[in-house]
């Protein structure tokens, strides 16, 4: 199974050179080669990577800023002329440091400590629902979410995201199969790619309804249930 | 007696680490062309940052823009000229401001200029040299 990737690198030959290793090996789908952290932001904001090849200092921000953003937590591979960033490396517990410029066997020396993607498909699920909570899996922890916290849940392709007020988490499932698990009194479906905590909208539009200034469209497949269940006077 | 066909081989100039080039791209002659050709593309915004830099007397721009550019040199087996930009890189951290480096970045300049012409003259040769099939 090949992992989906990114590179985030400024140096082109770099980008260049890296991009060429991950064809070479026949495990990696490269999605994106990003110069500098905001474009890769975006990316990864509405897309879900197995693995990112990250460039430590790149202009605005570096790629340490990037990892304190993002909603999950990818594999990392670091790519930097400076190994004096192996103890933050560390920190940011990355599976490898790759120093510029790097052997292909190098390459492939680090792509061997990747767990398989197919290992992380089956740890990334639901575990548990409660009538006031659920349980998910994500970053190889167990976390607590109560009901009353989510605001929504969000489609990402073979992943959702769970949105709190404080933060959102990235887990392997679909909204089609949430919509079974999740409480029928506090959560709707109300697109093919949102569920929504019923008590958390603010307003309703024609077509969209806002939850914490975030706008969700109704589909028009949806929208009658929806209205029958808000408390409209 | 028969004649044997010996694989093509290139000589890099001496300034380049064969074993450096060699241990990356093996005796891929096309793909070091290509390799050559988009450092080359990229080099002279990436010099311009650090002219640039140096013109604004912004030492830690500088800084940035050294250590931007400093691993192509590795790419290119130019281990020498990226060793000085580690050596300006750290001599740019503790500089108070671009007239503390005035000399080393001088040296720098034409030493990264040096090494534009190198990797040019390098890429024609390996263009001439890829086209010719014999």
């Amino acid at each position: 199974m090949s992992l989906s990737c990114i590179i985030v690198e400024d140096l082109q030959v770099a980008a260049d050179y890296l991009n060429r290793c991950c064809e070479k090996s026949g495990q990696l789908d490269v999605k994106g080669h990003f110069l500098a952290v905001p474009g890769a932001l975006e990316f990864l904001n509405s897309n879900v990577v197995d693995l990112i090849f990250l460039d430590v200092e790149m202009p605005g921000a570096t790629g340490f800023d990037l990892l304190d953003q993002i909603a999950y937590s990818p594999k990392v591979i670091l790519t930097t002329s400076k190994p004096e960033y192996a103890f933050d490396a560390f920190e940011y517990n990355v599976t490898d440091f790759l120093k510029k410029p790097f052997t292909y066997q190098r390459f492939l020396d680090a792509l061997k400590k990747i767990p398989s993607a197919a290992a992380e498909v089956t740890e990334n699920t639901i575990t548990e629902t409660g009538v006031d909570h659920i349980f998910i899996k994500s970053d190889g922890k167990l976390i607590r979410l109560n009901n009353e916290d989510i605001l929504y849940i969000e489609s990402m392709g073979d992943y959702v995201k769970f949105v709190t007020g404080e933060k959102k988490y990235i887990t392997h499932n679909t909204i089609k199969n949430l919509e079974e698990k999740v409480s029928k009194q506090s959560f709707i479906k109300v697109h093919r790619s949102f569920i929504i905590n019923i008590d958390k909208i603010s307003n309703i539009r024609e077509n969209g309804l806002f939850i914490s200034g975030k706008e969700i469209p109704i589909s028009k497949a949806h929208k009658q249930e929806v209205l029958k269940r808000l408390n409209i006077i | 007696m028969g004649s044997e066909t010996l694989p093509k081989q290139f000589i890099f100039n001496e300034k380049m680490d064969k074993d450096t080039l060699y241990g990356l791209y093996t005796d891929d002659f096309p793909y070091i062309e290509e390799i050559f050709a988009t450092t080359l593309r990229h080099f002279d915004p990436d010099f311009g940052a650090v002219q640039l830099a140096y013109e604004n007397g912004s030492v830690e721009d500088l800084k940035k823009a050294i250590h931007k550019i400093k691993p192509t040199f590795g790419f290119m087996g130019l281990l020498e000229t990226q060793a000085s930009c580690k050596k300006f890189e750290d001599e740019c951290a503790v500089a108070a401001s671009v007239t503390d480096i005035t000399k080393e970045y001088t040296n720098i300049k034409n030493m990264l200029l040096e090494a534009r012409d190198i990797i040019q003259s390098e890429y024609l040769r390996l263009k001439a040299f890829n086209a010719n099939p014999l």
